[in-house]
Parts: C-alpha cells; structure tokens; sequence
C-alpha cells in the first residue's frame, strides 16, 4: 500500500481513536492516537492482515515541558507489506501512565523499561517495571529537559 | 549485593524441590561477554534455569549528549555507539539528518559510502568470527581475523586517518575524496580476501566440534524473533528476509546486485553462515562499486549552520553489520536536534538471550552471546 | 649408551663418596642425587616446552612468538618463571587454609612423580618398577583429588565448578587411556614399560603399527588427562575465567602450570615408550647412530607438538558432550579393540 492510501485506511479503520495522522514531508505516516485508544489501536495494527506491523522498531518518547507533555512515539514496521507507520501518543507530563504494549510485541519489556527508567513514563501492566541503564536506586529521569544532575559528588572515606 | 541478585537467590532457595541452585554472576569484567555485560544466571548444576542481562555498565548518555550538539558534532559520537561499525552508524546518522533537510548528496559520494560501509561490515564480521571462535575455544580464528582487518584498517586510515572511530561520512557527502592509491589497494585486497573465506570455512564450518556446539543451540523460531524484535543476521539465520538494503534500499544497493544471505534452522550454525556468506556478497558488492565510481564532487552544498525546520522528524534505518539501526531525530528549528535515538540491534538480540539459554548449559550462554553478535556499547549507549 | 652413561657416573658420585667418606650412606644419596637431578632436567625441559607452545601457537596463528629475551626467545620462560616467583600472592580471606595450601603441591608433587618409571634408555630408568603402567595410571590420576581441592578450597563458585567438570572429565577420561594400553599388556604379558620397548626392540616393530586404534584412543584420552584443549574445561577462560585456579597466583599457579605440562610429558613418555619402541632409533634414520635418550626425547617432543597441534586447532568440547564422547565412544572402542586384539592373539598362537 501507498502512504497515502494506508493514511485512508488508518482514518476510515480508526475513526475516532485517531487525533490526527498526516504524511510528513519525510514521506512517513505519522498517526496521533487518544491514550485510551493505544492499546486496542496498536493490536489491531499488528493483527489485522492488511497492516500486519509485526515489528516494532523503536519505542522512544520525547519531552516537549513548553507544551507539557510527553510525546510517547512507536516505530512499527512490516515484513509482509513493506510499509512503516509511526504511532505517537501524548501523555501529561506530571504523571504520565500509559498500558503496556509488551504483550503485544516483547520487544516492548526492554523498550518500554528504558522509557521509564529515562522519562518517567510508567507503563500500567509491565510485567517487570524497573530500571534499565541506571542503577537501581537512581532517583531521577536524566532525559527530560529539566533533568540537572547537581553534579556528581563522590564522598571520599 | 543489589535487589536483583538477593531476589534471584530468594528464588533459587525456594525452589520447589529444594535443590542447590546457585547464581552466578558473568561479568561485568568478563573475557568473553564481549564487554561490560553483566549476566546473573541462576544454575542448577550445569543447567541454566534464568539469565537475566544487567546493563548500563556502559552507559555514557550520547542521547542526551547529542540534543546539546549541533548536528555535524553529533557525528564524532556517533562513532562511539557501535564502534566496530562505525562507519555504518556514521552514515545512519548523516542519513537522517539528510533526510530531515531534504538534501541528497552526490552520486560519487554514495558510491564512495556504499564502498567505506561495506568494507566496514567485512571487518565487524570478521572480528565476530574471532570472537565467537575464541568463545567457543578456537583461538586461532581470531588472529587470521584481525589479520584481515588490519588490510581493511590500512584502507580506511589512508583514507581518513583513522583506524576505529572514522567521522569520515558526513551530513551530505564524505569527508574528503580517497586517494588514487586507494582503488587498486581495495582492488587487491578483495582477490585476497576472497580466497581466505575459505580457509577460515575449512577451520571452523565444518568441524565436528564446532558443529556439536552450535547445531540446535539457541534456536529462534522466526515468529518470535520478529515479536522479540531481533533484526539483522540473527533473524535472517531464521530464514526470515529482513534485510533493510533489500526492502528499503538507500544509496544505490537497488542499482547493485547481491543476494540476501538467508539460513534455514534459527540456531547459532544458521547465523555463522549468514554471517561468512554476507562476507562473501559484500565482497561482490564492492567490486561493483568499485567499477561504477566516476568523479566527481563527494560534499553537497550546505549552509555552514545546519538549521532543521521546527516540527520536522524523521525515523531513518539502515542495515549496520548488526542488525537494522535506526536514528530517530527530531528538529526544533535550531542547529541541535531536539531529540536524538538510537535504535541500536544488540539492544533487542541480548533480550531473546534468557528464551534461548534455558535449559541449556552455562557454556550455550556463550555460544548464543557470541553468534548473536552483541556490542556493548550498542546496547548501552 | 644409556647404560654406559649411568653406570660412568654413578661411578663418579661413588668415587665422591668414598672421598667424603659417606659410603654408608650411598643408596640414599644415590636417591636423592637422582630426584635432584631429575627435577632439573626436567625443569628445563618444561621450560623448553612452554617455549616451544608459545612458538607454535604463534606459527600457526600467522604471529611470531616470543622473540626478544633471548636468542629466538629462548629465555622467555625463565622470564615468566621469575616474574611468578616474585609476584604478591593474593589469597583470598575465607579460603579453606589447608587445602588451599596442599592442592597445588599435590598437583605437582603426584604428576612429577610418574617419571619415575619411564625408561629413558636402555639403562636409565629411575627404578624399574614391575607394575610401571598401573603406578603411573595411579600416580596421574591424582591430579583429580588436587583439583577438586583446589575448586573447593578457593571459595569461590567458579572454582567450585571448574573442580567438578574437571574431577568428571579425569574420571571418565581415565578408564579409556587404561584400555587402550590392556592389549599391549596381553601381548608383551608385562606391565614394565621397559620390559615393552625391550619386547618391541626383539619383535622388530613398534606397537603403534597394529595397535593404531589404541595410539589414537591413548592420544585423546592423555590430551582429556591434562586438561588441555579441546578438553579444557576446567580452565576454560572464556567461560570461567580460570576455572580451578581463579584464585591462585604466584608460585601457586606456576606449580599448576608446571604439573599441567608434565602430566603431559609423563603420557607422552608413556605413549612414546609403548608405541612408538622408547630408545628404539627411527628405522630409516638409524644411520644417525644417535644415542636412545635422544630418540627418546625426539619421539616425546612429535607428540607434545601434536597435543600443542590440537589446543589450537579444535574449539571446546561442552561438559556433557565431552563425557558423551569418553563413555559413549571411546570405551565401547577401546573394549572392541581389546576383544579384537585378545582374538588375533590366540589365532596367532595357535598357528604357531
């Protein structure tokens, strides 16, 4: 399928989930979706034949505090169609929560945990939440914008 | 001790039939986790019932380092992500952002980038095959690796100066034009190289003793590797095509002819393969370049500040040696991108390493590690 | 020419008695002049063989090897030696003291022990036991007892682990390599290693020639013996670092070092001596007239290079395989091949 014809399907399929979805001068499809619609959106796209996005490329997020939200934006590829999507979803940024899509693709347990462990997103139903590159007893998000680490002090004994 | 390891040896104690399970932790200083990579494997006895991978030993922010660089100083870090393909990982980069500005650069600058990137995956592989040789006990495969590498090496420092970390592909050609000497050297390096694949094939392939230790081991069924997300020659040791010259061609890969190296059982066999017959196609990829440059310029015209358009992104992937690397950038309209990702292969292959491994023994950990094809910095970033 | 060597100096020493006026006391100088020179001599001769492991790896891996202390790197080992004997030695807090302490001793102490009965010549045997096999088959297989020692006492779980694949390995490896020497013992009816080579030197051939298959059941099984490749691993560095000597350094881990090659000079010299006809010259060469030890030693070092030929060749057997591979093949094999040898046997002597 052309873009722009998977962008008719994805309007005409997804009615009302979908806030907005434009084909970037990049030539990707970029779909915005309702947070209460990402995970059944996200289902569908890998399970129904004609999308089939097996495969999730990258899940990443990223940080917009002037309009104060976290964009969380998934990468979705697919083998048998050879067309590529990409979902975002906005999530306020004080206490962003978002549903898992681990059992949807469990590329998304590592993906998602880095997520966490670097913007702070929690993702309701992850089998396994924890922190991924820093330690476990970090206290902080270090990539979102207003992230300061008051430098690093290490205590002499 | 962290939470992690005390949890593990809570489990371990109260395992049902009260057996003596132990855990033990592989790394982070290791000789053959390939890197700092920490893996607490649970064991009982021989057998591995758990591995879980630790990572963030190497964990140095280039993320959040990039979104404070302008976009052609972002370029000497991304040398430091995977720095055995350098070169590719410099391209993917340079290609998004090319992709983000619309500029497309010359035609004898894509040749010159198809010829540096394919040299460049020689090399990756060829250290693989030293490393997962070494793992596996072989320790000879390694030194008639490195010695190949050092002719691929004394290419790329006559042509950049550099022998690991290259900055040599940048946002809308290459650094500078390679030298007459270079063609003839790339020439005799290839007839060389070609005969020497069969002598690391009689030393490895086809030994029984290789063969006991990889056949069968680590088998990824090609659903749940595309589900897992694994990519590159580990999903194409599964037979599935996936490979990102092939579905999504950049540079001129649809004006050249190779064939995709596919395996046929998933386990590690399959991809030693994939890996020496990608060897083989790329040497056949290179002579083609080679006959097909022309002169001409290697730099397209840019503004001397590179300003993205606010509002812009772009999500870009390319076939490293590793697997599909992809640079998700996203423009602000300064000349710093505003979000900068690294969709890394290892990142995904080390998370199918706990399915591959249980039930097998601690010596498959390495077998699996090691024809998965890991880099550590890949995976940390 | 061994006896005429032995005899000459034992002649010298007696005469340096006489004038210390210690004749009393001359069977237990004798003794101990033997184990000291012994050692010596085969100090050297270690040194020498690490040497010449460094040189072959180095050829076959397309490198060079040691070549700066020295002429061609000779002295490289007594450089490594030196430097081991002067390192700090890290032991760790809550090892098991003892133990810890013996297991290298014993590693060293039970391999250096079975020297004692290869017949070097035709008159140069330490002391020629009668029951030469089964001391030196007993003597080795100590090795298992200082291994596991050693994993035991270091207190640390890769060492735990190293001494158990390796106790498993020894154990299963042994009954292979005793095997395949039983239809020599059949046919020369003595398990004397000189009374072997004297039987080779009367019957005009050596032993390897009819008994192929027992020369390469013995090889496989001395490499597994010694824990080298592809049987290396309880000191498999890629997986467990150092296996049963994690823990060890210094003097310590060079007695380890040392009882790994000697352990594989002692399976050479028994192979060499049992099948390949000792002090017995080389049939097509033996217009050298060189002397039986040197024949001797040649025999040892073509089969050291083929166990060095082997480490760098082959990659590692995992445990389980490894022990599939001793029960499940080489003894059914060695079995087959004492059956089949028992028969030629009493076929041959009832046609005679």
């Amino acid at each position: 399928m052309t873009l722009d014809e998977l962008k008719a399907k994805i309007d005409t399929d997804f009615k009302d989930q979908v806030l907005a979805s434009a084909v970037s001068p990049q030539k990707e499809l970029i779909v915005t979706v309702k947070s209460e619609f990402y995970l059944s959106l996200c289902s569908q796209l890998r399970d129904q034949s004609e999308y089939s996005f097996q495969h999730l490329s990258c899940l990443t997020a990223v940080d917009y505090p002037k309009e104060n939200k976290i964009t969380l934006v998934d990468h979705l590829w697919s083998y048998a169609h050879s067309h590529q999507v990409t979902v975002k979803v906005d999530l306020p940024r004080d206490n962003p929560k978002i549903p898992t899509v681990e059992n949807i693709w469990k590329s998304a347990n590592w993906l998602e945990r880095e997520v966490y462990d670097l913007y702070g997103v929690t993702f309701e139903g992850h089998s396994d939440l924890r922190r991924i590159m820093m330690p476990e007893d970090y206290k902080k998000y270090p990539l979102r914008k207003d992230f300061s680490d008051d430098g690093f002090i290490i205590k002499p004994n | 001790m962290t939470d992690l390891l005390l949890s593990q040896i809570r489990a371990g104690q109260e395992s049902q039939f009260g057996t003596d399970e132990y855990v033990v932790n592989l790394g982070p200083q290791h000789p053959s986790t390939h890197g700092v990579l920490r893996l607490v494997v649970r064991l009982d006895g021989e057998t591995v019932k758990e591995t879980t991978p630790v990572l963030g030993y190497l964990h140095r922010s280039i993320e959040k380092i990039c979104e404070n660089r302008t976009y052609p100083q972002c370029i000497t870090y991304t040398d430091r992500v995977d720095y055995v393909s350098a070169m590719s990982v410099n391209f993917a980069f340079a290609y998004a952002v090319e992709k983000l500005l619309g500029v497309e650069a010359p035609a004898r600058a894509q040749w010159l980038r198809m010829i540096m990137v394919e040299l460049q995956r020689i090399a990756s592989h060829l250290l693989w095959m030293g490393s997962f040789g070494g793992d596996l006990g072989a320790l000879t495969p390694l030194l008639y690796g490195m010695r190949e590498r050092e002719r691929i090496i004394d290419l790329f420092e006559m042509t950049c100066g550099q022998r690991l970390t290259y900055n040599y592909i940048r946002i809308g050609g290459v650094m500078i034009d390679i030298l007459p000497e270079f063609v003839p050297k790339c020439r005799s390096f290839l007839d060389y190289f070609e005969k020497r694949v069969d002598e690391y094939e009689s030393l490895l392939t086809y030994n029984p003793i290789f063969l006991e230790r990889t056949k069968g081991v680590g088998v990824i069924a090609p659903e749940v590797g595309i589900n897992c997300g694994v990519t590159g020659p580990a999903l194409r040791g599964s037979g599935v095509s996936c490979d990102v010259r092939k579905k999504q061609p950049y540079l001129f890969y649809d004006q050249v002819k190779f064939e995709e190296a596919l395996g046929t059982d998933g386990d590690c066999w399959s991809r030693y393969r994939v890996r020496m017959d990608e060897m083989v196609q790329s040497v056949s990829i290179i002579r083609q370049c080679l006959d097909r440059l022309e002169p001409g310029p290697v730099e397209a015209k840019l503004p001397p500040v590179l300003k993205v358009p606010a509002g812009t992104e772009v999500y870009s992937r390319i076939e490293s040696s590793r697997g599909e690397m992809g640079v998700y950038l996203v423009g602000d309209g300064t000349a710093k991108p505003w979000k900068c990702k690294f969709r890394c292969a290892s990142f995904n292959n080390v998370y199918v390493l706990d399915q591959l491994t249980r039930g097998w023994k601690l010596a498959d950990i390495m077998a699996v590690l090691g024809s998965m094809d890991m880099i550590v910095p890949e995976v940390d970033r | 020419m061994g006896e005429k060597i032995v005899e000459g100096v034992g002649g010298a020493l007696h005469w340096v008695y006489t004038l210390l006026r210690l004749s009393a006391w001359a069977s237990i100088l004798d003794t101990i002049v033997v184990a000291v020179v012994m050692f010596a001599l085969v100090a050297v001769f270690v040194m020498f063989l690490v040497w010449m492991e460094r040189k072959v790896s180095a050829h076959m891996q397309s490198r060079i090897g040691p070549n700066r202390v020295g002429p061609f790197g000779l002295f490289q080992t007594l450089a490594d030696a030196i430097k081991l004997t002067t390192k700090e030695d890290v032991r760790p807090v809550h090892r098991d003291k003892i133990p810890y302490f013996i297991a290298p001793i014993v590693a060293f102490v039970a391999t250096f022990m079975g020297l004692v009965v290869i017949p070097f010549d035709q008159g140069m045997v330490v002391q020629d036991l009668n029951v030469g096999i089964l001391y030196v088959i007993a003597i080795t297989g100590f090795t298992v007892v200082a291994i596991l020692t050693a994993g035991w006492s270091s207190n640390n779980k890769y060492a735990l682990l190293g001494g158990f694949r390796s106790a498993a390995q020894i154990v299963s490896y042994e009954i292979p390599l005793v095997m395949s020497l039983v239809p020599i013992i059949m046919v020369t009816g003595s398990l004397s290693l000189k009374s072997i080579v004297e039987y080779q030197h009367q019957a005009g051939y050596w032993f390897v020639f009819p008994q192929i298959v027992a020369f390469i059941i013995f090889l496989i099984s001395a490499t597994a013996e010694a824990n080298r490749a592809p049987f290396d691993i309880p000191e498999a560095e890629s997986e467990l670092i150092g296996g049963f000597h994690t823990e060890y350094s210094g003097v310590k881990f060079a007695m380890f070092f040392l009882g790994e090659y000697i352990a594989m000079v002692v399976s050479a010299s028994v192979a060499t001596a049992v099948f390949l006809g000792g002090w017995l010259p080389v049939p097509f060469l033996a217009f050298l007239h060189l002397p039986g030890f040197v024949w001797f030693v040649l025999k040892i070092l073509f089969m050291i290079y083929l166990i060095m030929a082997f480490r760098w060749t082959f990659p590692r057997l995992r445990v389980d395989q490894l022990m599939d591979f001793g029960w499940k093949v080489l003894i059914p094999l060695s079995i087959l091949n004492i059956l089949v040898s028992g028969a030629v046997i009493l076929m041959l002597e009832k046609g005679n």
